[in-house]
Protein backbone atom coordinates (compact mmCIF):
# COMPACT_ATOMS: atom_id res chain seq x y z
CA UNK A 1 0.00 0.00 0.00
CA UNK A 2 1.77 2.94 -1.26
CA UNK A 3 1.99 5.73 -3.82
CA UNK A 4 4.78 5.35 -5.92
CA UNK A 5 7.20 7.60 -8.81
CA UNK A 6 9.26 5.61 -10.37
CA UNK A 7 12.13 7.00 -12.50
CA UNK A 8 9.39 9.93 -13.15
CA UNK A 9 11.76 12.22 -15.63
CA UNK A 10 10.51 15.69 -16.77
CA UNK A 11 11.59 17.75 -19.75
CA UNK A 12 10.61 20.86 -21.30
CA UNK A 13 10.45 22.09 -24.91
CA UNK A 14 10.88 20.69 -28.33
CA UNK A 15 14.23 20.48 -28.56
CA UNK A 16 14.76 22.53 -31.52
CA UNK A 17 17.86 25.16 -31.41
CA UNK A 18 18.53 23.63 -27.89
CA UNK A 19 15.49 24.55 -26.46
CA UNK A 20 15.09 21.27 -24.74
CA UNK A 21 15.72 21.34 -20.95
CA UNK A 22 15.34 18.34 -18.22
CA UNK A 23 13.86 19.35 -15.08
CA UNK A 24 14.83 16.07 -13.36
CA UNK A 25 15.82 13.10 -14.57
CA UNK A 26 14.52 9.39 -13.46
CA UNK A 27 13.65 10.13 -9.82
CA UNK A 28 12.00 7.41 -7.79
CA UNK A 29 10.97 7.74 -4.09
CA UNK A 30 7.59 5.82 -1.86
CA UNK A 31 4.66 7.48 -0.13
CA UNK A 32 3.44 5.24 2.92
CA UNK A 33 0.41 6.31 4.95
CA UNK A 34 0.49 7.98 7.84
CA UNK A 35 3.93 9.00 7.10
CA UNK A 36 5.63 12.40 5.64
CA UNK A 37 8.42 12.64 2.46
CA UNK A 38 9.48 15.78 2.82
CA UNK A 39 10.37 17.42 -0.26
CA UNK A 40 13.40 20.28 -0.37
CA UNK A 41 15.26 22.03 -2.72
CA UNK A 42 16.38 24.96 -4.22
CA UNK A 43 13.62 27.19 -6.38
CA UNK A 44 13.34 26.18 -10.03
CA UNK A 45 14.48 22.57 -9.76
CA UNK A 46 11.28 21.49 -10.32
CA UNK A 47 9.90 20.45 -6.52
CA UNK A 48 6.38 21.62 -7.81
CA UNK A 49 5.96 20.05 -10.99
CA UNK A 50 7.04 16.59 -8.96
CA UNK A 51 4.00 17.31 -7.01
CA UNK A 52 2.08 18.05 -9.52
CA UNK A 53 3.06 14.66 -11.29
CA UNK A 54 2.84 12.49 -8.26
CA UNK A 55 -0.85 14.24 -7.74
CA UNK A 56 -1.70 13.48 -11.60
CA UNK A 57 -2.27 16.84 -12.76
CA UNK A 58 0.55 16.62 -14.92
CA UNK A 59 2.21 13.99 -17.00
CA UNK A 60 5.39 13.36 -16.74
CA UNK A 61 8.11 12.46 -19.88
CA UNK A 62 9.10 9.60 -19.02
CA UNK A 63 8.68 7.01 -15.84
CA UNK A 64 5.42 6.27 -13.76
CA UNK A 65 3.07 6.81 -11.19
CA UNK A 66 2.00 4.25 -9.44
CA UNK A 67 -1.02 3.84 -6.57
CA UNK A 68 -1.36 0.55 -4.88
CA UNK A 69 0.89 -1.17 -7.71
CA UNK A 70 -1.43 0.08 -10.30
CA UNK A 71 0.16 2.62 -12.80
CA UNK A 72 -1.46 5.88 -13.05
CA UNK A 73 -1.30 6.14 -17.08
CA UNK A 74 -3.38 2.83 -17.96
CA UNK A 75 -6.13 3.48 -15.21
CA UNK A 76 -9.60 2.90 -16.66
CA UNK A 77 -11.85 5.78 -15.86
CA UNK A 78 -13.11 4.28 -12.44
CA UNK A 79 -9.75 3.95 -11.17
CA UNK A 80 -8.60 7.13 -12.45
CA UNK A 81 -11.73 8.73 -10.40
CA UNK A 82 -11.17 6.64 -7.49
CA UNK A 83 -7.44 8.04 -8.09
CA UNK A 84 -8.30 11.63 -8.17
CA UNK A 85 -10.21 11.09 -5.09
CA UNK A 86 -7.15 9.10 -3.12
CA UNK A 87 -4.66 11.88 -4.05
CA UNK A 88 -5.32 15.05 -3.10
CA UNK A 89 -3.03 18.09 -3.32
CA UNK A 90 -3.03 21.63 -1.39
CA UNK A 91 -1.33 24.46 -2.98
CA UNK A 92 0.43 27.90 -2.01
CA UNK A 93 -1.28 30.35 -2.26
CA UNK A 94 -4.57 30.01 0.12
CA UNK A 95 -6.03 32.84 -1.10
CA UNK A 96 -6.49 31.94 -4.29
CA UNK A 97 -7.88 28.19 -3.35
CA UNK A 98 -10.86 29.00 -3.51
CA UNK A 99 -13.53 30.64 -6.11
CA UNK A 100 -13.34 34.42 -5.38
CA UNK A 101 -16.87 34.68 -6.42
CA UNK A 102 -18.53 31.87 -4.63
CA UNK A 103 -19.16 31.95 -0.86
CA UNK A 104 -17.14 29.16 1.13
CA UNK A 105 -20.66 27.19 2.06
CA UNK A 106 -21.45 27.10 -1.80
CA UNK A 107 -17.22 25.73 -2.47
CA UNK A 108 -17.70 23.32 0.18
CA UNK A 109 -21.63 21.81 -0.62
CA UNK A 110 -20.27 21.46 -4.42
CA UNK A 111 -17.84 18.75 -3.02
CA UNK A 112 -20.18 17.09 -0.74
CA UNK A 113 -22.15 17.29 -4.12
CA UNK A 114 -19.58 15.63 -5.93
CA UNK A 115 -19.43 12.55 -3.65
CA UNK A 116 -23.32 11.78 -3.68
CA UNK A 117 -23.62 12.89 -0.26
CA UNK A 118 -27.31 13.11 1.13
CA UNK A 119 -28.38 16.39 1.32
CA UNK A 120 -29.73 15.70 5.22
CA UNK A 121 -25.68 14.50 5.91
CA UNK A 122 -23.77 17.34 4.32
CA UNK A 123 -24.75 19.49 7.02
CA UNK A 124 -22.97 17.14 9.36
CA UNK A 125 -19.89 16.38 7.39
CA UNK A 126 -19.68 20.57 7.41
CA UNK A 127 -19.63 20.73 10.96
CA UNK A 128 -17.48 17.63 11.84
CA UNK A 129 -14.78 19.16 9.00
CA UNK A 130 -15.21 22.82 10.24
CA UNK A 131 -14.64 20.88 14.18
CA UNK A 132 -11.66 19.19 12.86
CA UNK A 133 -9.83 22.66 11.22
CA UNK A 134 -11.16 24.43 14.64
CA UNK A 135 -13.51 27.33 12.22
CA UNK A 136 -16.87 28.60 13.72
CA UNK A 137 -19.31 27.67 11.67
CA UNK A 138 -19.87 31.56 10.68
CA UNK A 139 -16.92 31.40 7.84
CA UNK A 140 -19.28 29.42 5.49
CA UNK A 141 -21.35 32.46 4.91
CA UNK A 142 -17.95 34.37 3.90
CA UNK A 143 -16.39 34.98 0.65
CA UNK A 144 -12.80 34.29 0.27
CA UNK A 145 -11.54 38.12 0.30
CA UNK A 146 -13.15 38.25 3.85
CA UNK A 147 -10.76 35.72 5.80
CA UNK A 148 -7.31 35.60 6.67
CA UNK A 149 -4.51 33.20 4.47
CA UNK A 150 -4.73 31.07 7.64
CA UNK A 151 -8.26 30.66 7.97
CA UNK A 152 -8.61 29.91 3.97
CA UNK A 153 -5.58 27.85 4.37
CA UNK A 154 -7.68 25.67 7.36
CA UNK A 155 -10.59 25.51 4.72
CA UNK A 156 -8.29 24.62 1.91
CA UNK A 157 -7.48 21.43 3.68
CA UNK A 158 -10.57 20.86 5.33
CA UNK A 159 -12.08 20.75 1.78
CA UNK A 160 -9.41 18.24 0.66
CA UNK A 161 -10.25 15.67 3.86
CA UNK A 162 -14.17 15.48 2.74
CA UNK A 163 -12.98 13.78 0.09
CA UNK A 164 -11.30 10.83 2.42
CA UNK A 165 -7.79 10.61 0.80
CA UNK A 166 -4.69 8.49 1.40
CA UNK A 167 -2.59 10.78 0.00
CA UNK A 168 -1.90 14.64 0.00
CA UNK A 169 0.68 16.77 -1.92
CA UNK A 170 1.59 19.75 0.09
CA UNK A 171 3.04 22.24 -2.29
CA UNK A 172 4.88 24.90 0.11
CA UNK A 173 1.65 25.27 2.15
CA UNK A 174 2.85 27.45 4.70
CA UNK A 175 5.11 30.15 3.11
CA UNK A 176 2.40 32.17 2.41
CA UNK A 177 1.17 32.37 6.29
CA UNK A 178 3.24 34.15 8.97
CA UNK A 179 5.06 32.34 11.39
CA UNK A 180 2.53 31.45 14.09
CA UNK A 181 0.06 31.01 11.50
CA UNK A 182 2.47 28.07 10.11
CA UNK A 183 3.01 26.77 12.98
CA UNK A 184 -0.96 26.49 13.64
CA UNK A 185 -1.36 24.91 10.53
CA UNK A 186 1.49 22.23 10.56
CA UNK A 187 0.19 21.33 13.98
CA UNK A 188 -3.05 20.70 12.51
CA UNK A 189 -1.42 18.67 9.83
CA UNK A 190 0.29 16.38 12.11
CA UNK A 191 -2.95 15.96 14.25
CA UNK A 192 -5.31 15.19 10.79
CA UNK A 193 -2.34 13.00 10.05
CA UNK A 194 -2.13 11.05 13.61
CA UNK A 195 -6.58 10.84 12.93
CA UNK A 196 -6.57 9.62 9.39
CA UNK A 197 -3.25 7.83 8.76
CA UNK A 198 -2.91 10.57 5.80
CA UNK A 199 0.62 9.76 4.04
CA UNK A 200 2.15 13.58 2.93
CA UNK A 201 4.22 14.67 0.12
CA UNK A 202 5.60 18.15 1.44
CA UNK A 203 7.56 20.33 -0.57
CA UNK A 204 9.35 23.01 1.14
CA UNK A 205 12.31 25.26 0.78
CA UNK A 206 11.99 26.01 4.36
CA UNK A 207 14.47 23.27 5.76
CA UNK A 208 12.86 23.56 9.39
CA UNK A 209 9.67 23.03 8.40
CA UNK A 210 10.60 19.72 6.21
CA UNK A 211 13.02 18.67 9.50
CA UNK A 212 9.75 19.05 11.63
CA UNK A 213 7.27 17.45 9.78
CA UNK A 214 9.43 14.67 7.75
CA UNK A 215 10.40 11.11 8.39
CA UNK A 216 12.04 10.84 5.19
CA UNK A 217 13.64 13.74 3.36
CA UNK A 218 14.82 14.67 -0.19
CA UNK A 219 16.91 17.05 -1.69
CA UNK A 220 15.79 17.30 -5.24
CA UNK A 221 19.26 19.37 -6.64
CA UNK A 222 20.63 19.34 -10.10
CA UNK A 223 17.82 17.70 -11.41
CA UNK A 224 18.60 14.55 -8.70
CA UNK A 225 16.65 13.10 -5.95
CA UNK A 226 19.34 12.48 -3.03
CA UNK A 227 17.94 11.05 0.18
CA UNK A 228 19.15 13.36 3.23
CA UNK A 229 17.14 11.07 5.74
CA UNK A 230 15.65 7.16 4.98
CA UNK B 1 20.61 61.48 -7.52
CA UNK B 2 21.54 64.47 -9.59
CA UNK B 3 18.53 66.29 -11.27
CA UNK B 4 17.89 65.00 -14.85
CA UNK B 5 19.23 61.72 -14.56
CA UNK B 6 16.58 59.87 -16.27
CA UNK B 7 15.17 57.56 -13.56
CA UNK B 8 13.09 54.21 -15.38
CA UNK B 9 9.33 54.24 -14.18
CA UNK B 10 6.62 52.08 -14.86
CA UNK B 11 4.14 53.20 -17.41
CA UNK B 12 1.93 53.94 -14.52
CA UNK B 13 4.76 56.49 -12.82
CA UNK B 14 5.34 57.99 -16.03
CA UNK B 15 1.37 58.91 -16.46
CA UNK B 16 1.58 60.29 -13.23
CA UNK B 17 4.67 62.38 -13.55
CA UNK B 18 3.59 63.72 -16.67
CA UNK B 19 -0.02 64.86 -15.41
CA UNK B 20 2.09 66.25 -12.39
CA UNK B 21 4.73 68.74 -14.73
CA UNK B 22 1.56 69.63 -16.86
CA UNK B 23 -0.40 70.27 -13.87
CA UNK B 24 -3.18 68.07 -14.85
CA UNK B 25 -5.56 67.29 -11.73
CA UNK B 26 -6.16 63.54 -13.64
CA UNK B 27 -9.71 62.88 -10.92
CA UNK B 28 -11.12 65.85 -12.03
CA UNK B 29 -10.85 64.25 -15.84
CA UNK B 30 -11.96 61.04 -14.15
CA UNK B 31 -14.87 62.15 -12.53
CA UNK B 32 -16.14 63.65 -15.79
CA UNK B 33 -15.54 60.97 -17.28
CA UNK B 34 -17.62 59.20 -14.68
CA UNK B 35 -20.41 61.86 -15.25
CA UNK B 36 -19.89 60.98 -19.38
CA UNK B 37 -20.51 57.34 -18.33
CA UNK B 38 -23.42 57.83 -16.39
CA UNK B 39 -24.91 60.27 -19.28
CA UNK B 40 -24.43 57.16 -21.63
CA UNK B 41 -26.45 55.14 -19.30
CA UNK B 42 -29.27 57.49 -18.80
CA UNK B 43 -29.34 57.83 -23.10
CA UNK B 44 -29.26 53.82 -23.47
CA UNK B 45 -32.74 53.49 -21.12
CA UNK B 46 -33.98 56.42 -22.90
CA UNK B 47 -33.99 54.54 -26.27
CA UNK B 48 -34.73 51.12 -24.78
CA UNK B 49 -37.81 52.85 -23.81
CA UNK B 50 -38.42 54.13 -26.77
CA UNK B 51 -37.76 50.82 -28.24
CA UNK B 52 -39.96 49.02 -25.89
CA UNK B 53 -42.77 51.08 -25.56
CA UNK B 54 -42.97 53.04 -28.68
CA UNK B 55 -46.99 53.74 -28.78
CA UNK B 56 -46.93 55.81 -25.60
CA UNK B 57 -44.23 58.26 -27.52
CA UNK B 58 -45.01 58.44 -31.17
CA UNK B 59 -47.94 60.71 -32.31
CA UNK B 60 -49.51 58.70 -34.68
CA UNK B 61 -49.19 55.12 -35.90
CA UNK B 62 -45.94 54.64 -38.70
CA UNK B 63 -47.68 53.27 -41.52
CA UNK B 64 -50.90 56.29 -41.37
CA UNK B 65 -50.52 58.76 -44.24
CA UNK B 66 -51.10 62.46 -44.56
CA UNK B 67 -49.68 65.11 -47.06
CA UNK B 68 -46.75 64.14 -49.02
CA UNK B 69 -43.03 65.84 -48.44
CA UNK B 70 -44.62 68.20 -45.07
CA UNK B 71 -42.40 70.47 -43.82
CA UNK B 72 -41.62 70.59 -39.52
CA UNK B 73 -45.15 71.47 -38.18
CA UNK B 74 -46.80 71.63 -35.40
CA UNK B 75 -48.99 68.82 -36.17
CA UNK B 76 -45.51 66.68 -37.80
CA UNK B 77 -42.99 67.90 -35.26
CA UNK B 78 -40.81 66.05 -38.20
CA UNK B 79 -42.30 66.79 -41.05
CA UNK B 80 -43.76 64.06 -43.16
CA UNK B 81 -41.62 61.86 -45.99
CA UNK B 82 -42.59 60.92 -49.59
CA UNK B 83 -45.84 58.58 -48.54
CA UNK B 84 -46.97 61.10 -46.28
CA UNK B 85 -45.88 59.00 -43.31
CA UNK B 86 -45.41 60.89 -40.19
CA UNK B 87 -41.44 61.24 -39.74
CA UNK B 88 -41.63 61.64 -35.65
CA UNK B 89 -43.66 58.17 -35.15
CA UNK B 90 -41.30 56.02 -37.87
CA UNK B 91 -38.48 57.46 -35.98
CA UNK B 92 -39.67 56.24 -32.62
CA UNK B 93 -40.59 52.45 -34.02
CA UNK B 94 -37.85 52.32 -35.42
CA UNK B 95 -35.48 52.27 -32.22
CA UNK B 96 -37.30 48.60 -31.52
CA UNK B 97 -36.10 47.57 -35.24
CA UNK B 98 -32.48 49.02 -34.69
CA UNK B 99 -32.31 47.52 -31.54
CA UNK B 100 -32.97 44.59 -31.67
CA UNK B 101 -30.66 43.65 -34.77
CA UNK B 102 -27.76 45.16 -32.18
CA UNK B 103 -28.42 42.89 -29.00
CA UNK B 104 -29.75 39.84 -31.24
CA UNK B 105 -26.26 40.23 -33.17
CA UNK B 106 -24.76 40.28 -30.20
CA UNK B 107 -26.33 37.22 -28.58
CA UNK B 108 -25.41 34.68 -31.06
CA UNK B 109 -22.02 36.46 -31.38
CA UNK B 110 -20.86 36.57 -27.79
CA UNK B 111 -22.47 33.08 -27.79
CA UNK B 112 -20.44 31.57 -30.23
CA UNK B 113 -17.30 33.69 -29.10
CA UNK B 114 -17.74 32.21 -25.47
CA UNK B 115 -17.87 28.31 -26.70
CA UNK B 116 -15.23 28.52 -28.83
CA UNK B 117 -13.01 30.76 -26.54
CA UNK B 118 -13.55 28.79 -23.34
CA UNK B 119 -13.04 25.37 -24.89
CA UNK B 120 -9.62 26.63 -27.07
CA UNK B 121 -8.43 28.44 -23.55
CA UNK B 122 -9.18 25.36 -21.48
CA UNK B 123 -8.42 21.96 -23.60
CA UNK B 124 -5.90 24.41 -25.61
CA UNK B 125 -3.31 21.82 -27.17
CA UNK B 126 -4.76 20.62 -30.55
CA UNK B 127 -7.92 22.12 -30.01
CA UNK B 128 -6.71 25.39 -28.94
CA UNK B 129 -4.96 25.46 -32.91
CA UNK B 130 -7.75 24.30 -34.68
CA UNK B 131 -10.18 26.75 -33.09
CA UNK B 132 -7.87 29.84 -32.85
CA UNK B 133 -6.91 29.17 -36.67
CA UNK B 134 -10.54 28.89 -37.85
CA UNK B 135 -10.84 31.97 -35.76
CA UNK B 136 -7.72 34.09 -37.54
CA UNK B 137 -9.59 32.81 -40.90
CA UNK B 138 -12.92 34.25 -39.85
CA UNK B 139 -10.89 37.58 -38.58
CA UNK B 140 -9.28 38.19 -41.90
CA UNK B 141 -13.15 37.62 -43.73
CA UNK B 142 -14.38 41.59 -44.81
CA UNK B 143 -17.23 41.44 -43.27
CA UNK B 144 -19.23 43.74 -44.94
CA UNK B 145 -18.45 43.22 -48.85
CA UNK B 146 -19.14 39.60 -47.25
CA UNK B 147 -22.52 40.26 -45.83
CA UNK B 148 -23.48 42.59 -48.76
CA UNK B 149 -22.57 39.13 -51.64
CA UNK B 150 -25.11 37.04 -48.92
CA UNK B 151 -27.52 39.97 -48.48
CA UNK B 152 -27.82 40.28 -52.44
CA UNK B 153 -28.26 36.65 -52.95
CA UNK B 154 -30.68 35.33 -49.78
CA UNK B 155 -33.60 37.13 -49.75
CA UNK B 156 -33.21 40.67 -47.65
CA UNK B 157 -34.87 40.26 -44.38
CA UNK B 158 -33.83 41.30 -41.12
CA UNK B 159 -33.11 37.71 -39.35
CA UNK B 160 -30.75 37.03 -42.28
CA UNK B 161 -29.15 40.11 -41.52
CA UNK B 162 -28.43 39.37 -37.61
CA UNK B 163 -27.75 35.60 -38.30
CA UNK B 164 -25.00 36.56 -41.03
CA UNK B 165 -23.97 39.63 -38.65
CA UNK B 166 -23.79 37.30 -35.44
CA UNK B 167 -22.09 34.59 -37.49
CA UNK B 168 -19.51 37.37 -38.12
CA UNK B 169 -18.29 38.90 -35.38
CA UNK B 170 -17.77 36.57 -33.02
CA UNK B 171 -13.74 36.42 -33.01
CA UNK B 172 -12.42 39.03 -30.67
CA UNK B 173 -15.28 37.87 -28.24
CA UNK B 174 -13.75 34.40 -28.73
CA UNK B 175 -9.73 35.63 -28.81
CA UNK B 176 -10.64 37.93 -25.48
CA UNK B 177 -12.54 34.96 -23.42
CA UNK B 178 -9.53 32.26 -24.30
CA UNK B 179 -6.94 34.83 -23.35
CA UNK B 180 -8.67 34.95 -19.85
CA UNK B 181 -9.59 31.34 -19.95
CA UNK B 182 -5.92 30.39 -20.06
CA UNK B 183 -5.20 32.98 -16.97
CA UNK B 184 -8.31 31.61 -15.16
CA UNK B 185 -7.40 27.96 -15.35
CA UNK B 186 -3.72 28.14 -13.82
CA UNK B 187 -5.54 29.87 -10.46
CA UNK B 188 -5.37 27.64 -7.52
CA UNK B 189 -9.05 27.14 -7.34
CA UNK B 190 -9.46 25.38 -11.11
CA UNK B 191 -6.37 23.41 -10.13
CA UNK B 192 -7.91 22.20 -6.90
CA UNK B 193 -11.02 21.46 -8.63
CA UNK B 194 -9.23 19.64 -10.86
CA UNK B 195 -7.93 17.42 -8.31
CA UNK B 196 -10.69 16.84 -7.01
CA UNK B 197 -12.18 15.11 -10.08
CA UNK B 198 -15.24 17.78 -10.84
CA UNK B 199 -15.59 17.21 -14.29
CA UNK B 200 -13.91 19.53 -17.03
CA UNK B 201 -17.82 21.01 -17.98
CA UNK B 202 -18.46 21.54 -14.44
CA UNK B 203 -15.27 23.66 -14.46
CA UNK B 204 -15.70 25.72 -17.08
CA UNK B 205 -19.71 26.53 -16.40
CA UNK B 206 -18.89 26.81 -12.41
CA UNK B 207 -15.61 28.12 -12.00
CA UNK B 208 -14.96 29.63 -14.72
CA UNK B 209 -17.44 31.73 -16.71
CA UNK B 210 -18.42 33.59 -13.24
CA UNK B 211 -15.19 34.85 -13.59
CA UNK B 212 -15.48 36.13 -17.52
CA UNK B 213 -18.57 38.06 -16.93
CA UNK B 214 -16.78 41.00 -16.48
CA UNK B 215 -14.99 40.16 -20.23
CA UNK B 216 -17.91 39.43 -21.78
CA UNK B 217 -20.20 42.23 -20.85
CA UNK B 218 -17.89 45.40 -22.26
CA UNK B 219 -17.24 42.89 -25.29
CA UNK B 220 -21.60 42.29 -25.98
CA UNK B 221 -21.96 45.98 -25.26
CA UNK B 222 -19.37 46.81 -27.95
CA UNK B 223 -20.87 44.33 -30.50
CA UNK B 224 -23.90 45.57 -30.14
CA UNK B 225 -23.06 49.11 -31.10
CA UNK B 226 -21.08 48.04 -33.92
CA UNK B 227 -24.20 45.64 -34.95
CA UNK B 228 -26.02 48.92 -35.24
CA UNK B 229 -23.79 50.81 -37.43
CA UNK B 230 -23.30 47.65 -39.96
CA UNK B 231 -27.18 47.49 -39.91
CA UNK B 232 -27.31 50.77 -40.53
CA UNK B 233 -24.90 50.29 -43.19
CA UNK B 234 -26.41 47.74 -44.95
CA UNK B 235 -29.48 49.08 -45.21
CA UNK B 236 -28.50 52.31 -46.34
CA UNK B 237 -27.40 50.29 -49.25
CA UNK B 238 -30.89 49.01 -49.94
CA UNK B 239 -30.11 45.04 -48.31
CA UNK B 240 -32.30 45.99 -45.45
CA UNK B 241 -35.59 44.69 -44.89
CA UNK B 242 -37.86 47.02 -46.21
CA UNK B 243 -41.14 46.20 -44.47
CA UNK B 244 -39.22 46.74 -41.31
CA UNK B 245 -38.36 50.72 -40.82
CA UNK B 246 -34.99 51.07 -38.83
CA UNK B 247 -33.29 53.79 -39.31
CA UNK B 248 -30.87 52.48 -41.57
CA UNK B 249 -33.57 51.91 -43.54
CA UNK B 250 -35.36 55.14 -43.04
CA UNK B 251 -31.79 56.78 -44.08
CA UNK B 252 -31.76 54.73 -47.00
CA UNK B 253 -34.80 55.91 -48.14
CA UNK B 254 -34.84 59.39 -47.52
CA UNK B 255 -31.75 59.30 -49.64
CA UNK B 256 -33.42 57.68 -52.82
CA UNK B 257 -36.73 59.24 -52.35
CA UNK B 258 -35.74 62.72 -52.58
CA UNK B 259 -35.29 63.61 -49.13
CA UNK B 260 -31.60 64.40 -50.28
CA UNK B 261 -32.39 66.51 -53.51
CA UNK B 262 -35.55 68.44 -51.78
CA UNK B 263 -33.01 69.44 -49.07
CA UNK B 264 -35.59 68.02 -46.62
CA UNK B 265 -32.63 67.81 -43.45
CA UNK B 266 -35.85 66.88 -41.08
CA UNK B 267 -36.05 63.46 -42.90
CA UNK B 268 -31.86 62.36 -42.86
CA UNK B 269 -30.44 64.24 -39.93
CA UNK B 270 -32.61 62.53 -36.86
CA UNK B 271 -32.08 58.94 -37.75
CA UNK B 272 -28.21 59.60 -38.46
CA UNK B 273 -28.47 61.30 -34.94
CA UNK B 274 -29.91 58.45 -33.39
CA UNK B 275 -27.81 55.82 -34.89
CA UNK B 276 -25.11 58.29 -33.53
CA UNK B 277 -26.21 58.68 -29.99
CA UNK B 278 -27.65 55.08 -29.20
CA UNK B 279 -24.11 53.51 -30.59
CA UNK B 280 -22.30 56.19 -28.35
CA UNK B 281 -24.59 55.35 -25.62
CA UNK B 282 -24.04 51.45 -25.81
CA UNK B 283 -20.09 52.12 -26.71
CA UNK B 284 -20.15 54.17 -22.98
CA UNK B 285 -21.33 51.61 -20.96
CA UNK B 286 -18.95 49.20 -22.51
CA UNK B 287 -16.46 51.50 -21.80
CA UNK B 288 -17.63 51.89 -18.46
CA UNK B 289 -17.77 48.12 -18.02
CA UNK B 290 -14.28 47.93 -19.38
CA UNK B 291 -12.49 50.84 -16.99
CA UNK B 292 -14.36 48.64 -14.25
CA UNK B 293 -12.81 45.41 -14.98
CA UNK B 294 -9.44 47.83 -15.41
CA UNK B 295 -10.11 49.19 -11.80
CA UNK B 296 -10.54 45.62 -10.04
CA UNK B 297 -7.32 44.25 -11.40
CA UNK B 298 -5.37 46.96 -10.33
CA UNK B 299 -6.99 46.62 -7.03
CA UNK B 300 -5.72 42.98 -6.98
CA UNK B 301 -2.32 43.97 -7.82
CA UNK B 302 -1.93 46.56 -5.34
CA UNK B 303 -2.60 43.32 -2.38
Amino acid sequence: MALKAENVSKTYGSGLLGSRKCIFREVSFELEPGKTFGLMGPSGEGKSTLGRIVAGLESPTSGTILLNGNPLLGMKKAEYTAFRRRVQMMFQDPTDSFNPRKRIEQSISEVLKLLNSPESKRLQSTKEMLKTIGLPKEVLARYPSQLSGGQLQRLALGRILLLEPEYIVLDEPTSALDVSVQAQILHLLKKVQAEEGIGYLLISHDEAVIRFMSERIGMLKKGKLDMIRT
Amino acid sequence: MKKGICIQKSPGQWKDSIAHYLNLDIRKYKKTFKKFNRGGLFLFFFFLILALFPSLFAPYPPTERFVSYEPPSAAHLLGTNDIGNDILSELVYGARISMMVGFATACISTFIGLMIGLCSGYFRGTIDELLMGFTDVVLIIPKIPLIIIIGAFLHPSIWTLILVLGLLSWESIARVVRSKTLQIREAGYVKSARCMGFSSFHIMVSDIFPNLIHVLMPKFMLTTASAMISEASLSFLGLGDTSMKSWGIMLSFAFSRGGFIRDMWWWYIPPGVCIALCVMSIAMIGFGFEGRDEKERRGMDAE
